[in-house]
């Protein structure tokens, strides 16, 4: 399977390095046929369906390994939802479901949802990429049950289009609209954990290009008669970025030995900590470094870090996640902080 | 971007039970009153009948080969008898620095001689070792030191100064980065020689610096025309920056870089248990994500080490990683006199409290500043 991996790690990098632009990003509707053929190319690999049970035409790579390829598709700033179809589609799978085929994008949030002979109604809330899909997996608890629910013609009124983010996100209010399939979430599976590993995965991928980005930058950018990574004052920013990155990849790197069903929720928690905490500062740094040209649209950087502000905030922030780790320990049992850590 | 990697490597059973006899060690030795935790004690707390029993018990020299009384166990068995002693503040300083580089650097280049007479003594927790680098006019320019070693008839001749040399006063040997010849105009790193320089040895003058704390660990050691024998040169002349600079992986990259002021956070957390749950569950659960992410990084260096890896840049991670979350987390817990105020701790709280910050400014300055790590770390980013 690790061989398996690498073919497709190795594929993955070629197809988005041919097709992935930063005019690409500039355009992500449905009309835009780059955007279209890339999706093409990335499904006739069988990308979307890395974890898909094989009975469903998938791979059945375990979810926690396929991070790398997480990684990959993220840190190359690939203007599509795969992460976000990889996890639906793994999630659907593993709760019975048949994944349709094209993109599929998911939903945690709702407000007034209403389920009826097979029709669902209410505010579906902030679903990435909407604009690029009919294919909705809504996560829902109902009488303390979660369900899955696939809607694959989503139709209704847009009532939020969130504009700050690089990626483009929906509030939608739909009302009668037909259920393709309901069915119980599988039990071992918690989506706000899963969805954060993603979030973290993908935000390491595109630290790392961000690091690249501001490496690049400052070895080419002269200033006072010499190249900016000749000041020791950048460079030690530089090396802040890469401390910040190489902690949030080894904290992630405990998750991709894990299965579904493991006691992980600490590493899980932790993965999301260390990723979020270090997209703050490798933000920040990034753009001190790189002056004005990094504040504008036209130049990459601020595709990255617009989605790793959105990202550190998804599925929980670093706040959230160190008040669960916190109380675990502290609440739910007895032992000395050593002997819980080691 | 592999030059970044930490990868995952997962604790063992065998390496859990070793943790689990280690700590019954530990415990029974706290019970009969044979230590009390203290903090930062891999620096200041220095017990030689303490080191003799790790060292009867196997878990020092633990890497080392069998030939030489060593136990032939992995870097990462190592690693985990580490991390109990240090999370338990146990006196390892007499020891601490021949177990961690010196008997390596001695095993990786020193002759059968040095070998065979020094390597089963460290191994048996009864020889103790100083570093040998920093003088007076050098500190991070390791490369500009000025003591001096001349060859004379029967071996070498020793003149020159080191400094901040911890546990100098109670070692038995310090390996000495010496000049043997002048330093070229392009490479100022050629050169340089290491000495495994006897402490009894007429003429070696040891003085001891207070610290700030008040405390004496540090050392001024003069070596005043010191007369060596061919054999204490370590390695091979003139290669002594290569050697020195593979001997700070190991300095660097331990699990002490994170856990010198633990005691200090188990207590408080003792103490304060029940006022966390209510206003502390954040501060607690940051802690603990830092700690954890560390431990995952310094265990992959470990085993770096083990399959005969040179990660000098991962050790640069970890250690400014390490010493950024000791001083975070005295700043979490001085947040915490919010709530509960300072002079209503125990009062042994408080003296672990007030000595960590006391000495915390000296966490990023042992071992290698701040300001070197990163440059070590920019220069891996192609940036120098």
């Amino acid at each position: 399977m690790i061989e398996e991996l690498e073919i497709i790690l190795e594929t993955t990098s070629k197809i988005l390095q041919k097709h992935v632009n930063h005019n690409l990003r500039q355009n992500i509707v449905y009309e835009n046929n780059d955007i279209l053929n890339l999706w093409n190319e990335i499904e006739k690999n069988g990308l979307p369906k890395i974890s898909v049970k094989e009975k469903f035409g998938g791979y059945e790579i375990p979810f926690f390994s396929i991070l790398p390829l997480i990684k990959i598709v993220n840190n190359h700033g690939t203007p599509l939802p795969l992460s976000e179809t990889i996890l639906s589609n793994y999630v659907l799978s593993e709760s019975d479901i048949n994944p349709p085929n094209g993109i599929v994008t998911f939903a945690t949030d709702t407000k007034n949802l209403q389920i009826e002979n097979n029709m669902i109604s209410g505010d579906i809330l902030s679903i990435p990429y909407l604009n690029l899909t009919k294919n909705l997996l809504i996560i829902n608890e109902m009488n303390n049950a979660k369900q899955a629910i696939l809607i694959d013609e989503i139709n209704g009124e847009i009532i939020h289009k969130k504009n700050f983010l690089a990626e483009p996100r929906y509030d939608i209010k739909v009302a009668n609209l037909n259920i393709a399939e309901i069915k119980p979430l599988n039990n071992k599976i918690d989506f706000k954990f899963l969805g954060a590993v993603l979030r973290s995965a993908q935000m390491i991928g595109a630290m790392e290009k961000v690091l690249d980005l501001s490496i690049n930058y400052c070895s080419e950018r002269q200033q006072f008669g010499r190249a900016l990574s000749k000041f020791q004052a950048i460079q030690h920013q530089i090396s802040d970025m890469a401390v910040e990155l190489s902690a949030s990849s080894a904290a992630l790197s405990a998750i991709t030995d894990l299965n579904l069903g493991d006691n992980n929720f600490n590493d899980i928690a932790i993965s999301k900590i260390r990723a979020g905490a270090a997209a703050g500062k490798i933000i920040a740094i990034s753009h001190q470094v790189h002056g004005a040209i990094g504040f504008t649209k036209e130049y990459e950087l601020s595709y990255f870090t617009k989605n790793l502000n959105s990202w550190r905030n998804d599925f929980g922030n670093e706040s959230f996640w160190e008040e669960f780790l916190g109380k675990i320990f502290l609440e739910k049992n007895n032992k000395n902080l050593w002997e819980y850590l080691a | 971007m592999s030059k970044f990697n930490f990868p995952f490597i997962k604790e063992t059973n065998e390496l859990s039970n070793l943790r689990k006899e280690v700590r019954e060690f530990i415990t029974t030795c706290i019970n009969n009153n044979e230590f009390t935790p203290s903090p930062d004690a891999w620096v200041f707390s220095a017990d030689p009948s303490f080191s003799k029993k790790l060292g009867s018990k196997g878990w020092l020299g633990m890497s080392f080969p069998k030939e030489y009384g060593g136990h032939q166990r992995t870097a990462l068995e190592r690693y985990v008898v580490t991390e109990e002693l240090l999370s338990s503040g146990a006196p390892v300083a007499a020891h601490w620095i021949a177990d961690r580089q010196s008997g390596s650097q001695i095993l990786r280049y020193g002759n059968e001689k040095q070998k065979s007479s020094i390597i089963p003594r460290i191994t048996a927790g009864e020889c103790f070792f100083a570093i040998g680098m920093s003088e007076p006019d050098s500190g991070s320019d390791l490369a500009s030191v000025k003591t001096k070693a001349t060859k004379t008839e029967n071996g070498w001749k020793l003149e020159g100064r080191k400094i901040w040399s911890t546990g100098a006063h109670l070692a038995h040997y310090m390996i000495v980065l010496a000049r043997t010849s002048p330093a070229s105009e392009k490479n100022r790193h050629e050169g340089l020689s290491q000495f495994l320089v006897d402490l009894s040895l007429p003429n070696v003058k040891i003085t001891g610096i207070a610290d700030m704390t008040g405390q004496r660990h540090f050392n001024e050691t003069l070596f005043d025309n010191v007369e060596l024998s061919d054999d204490t040169l370590l390695g091979e002349e003139g290669k002594g920056w290569k050697q020195v600079v593979g001997e700070l992986a190991l300095e660097r990259s331990g699990p002490e870089r994170f856990l010198s002021h633990f005691t200090l956070l188990d207590s408080f957390i003792n103490e304060f248990r029940n006022s966390l749950i209510h206003s502390g569950t954040k501060l607690v659960g940051k802690l603990i994500s830092e700690i954890q992410t560390l431990r995952r990084m310094s265990f992959s260096v470990a085993s770096m080490l083990q399959y005969g890896e040179s990660p000098e840049t991962q050790a640069a991670f970890v250690k400014e990683l390490g010493n950024k979350f000791e001083k975070m987390m005295i700043e979490t817990l001085r947040e915490f006199s919010n709530i509960v105020p300072l002079h209503e701790w125990p009062n042994q709280l408080q003296n672990l409290f007030e000595d960590a910050t006391l000495r915390i400014p000296s966490n990023s300055l042992r071992g290698g500043t701040t300001e070197i790590m990163k440059g070590i770390i920019a220069r891996q980013l192609g940036l120098r």
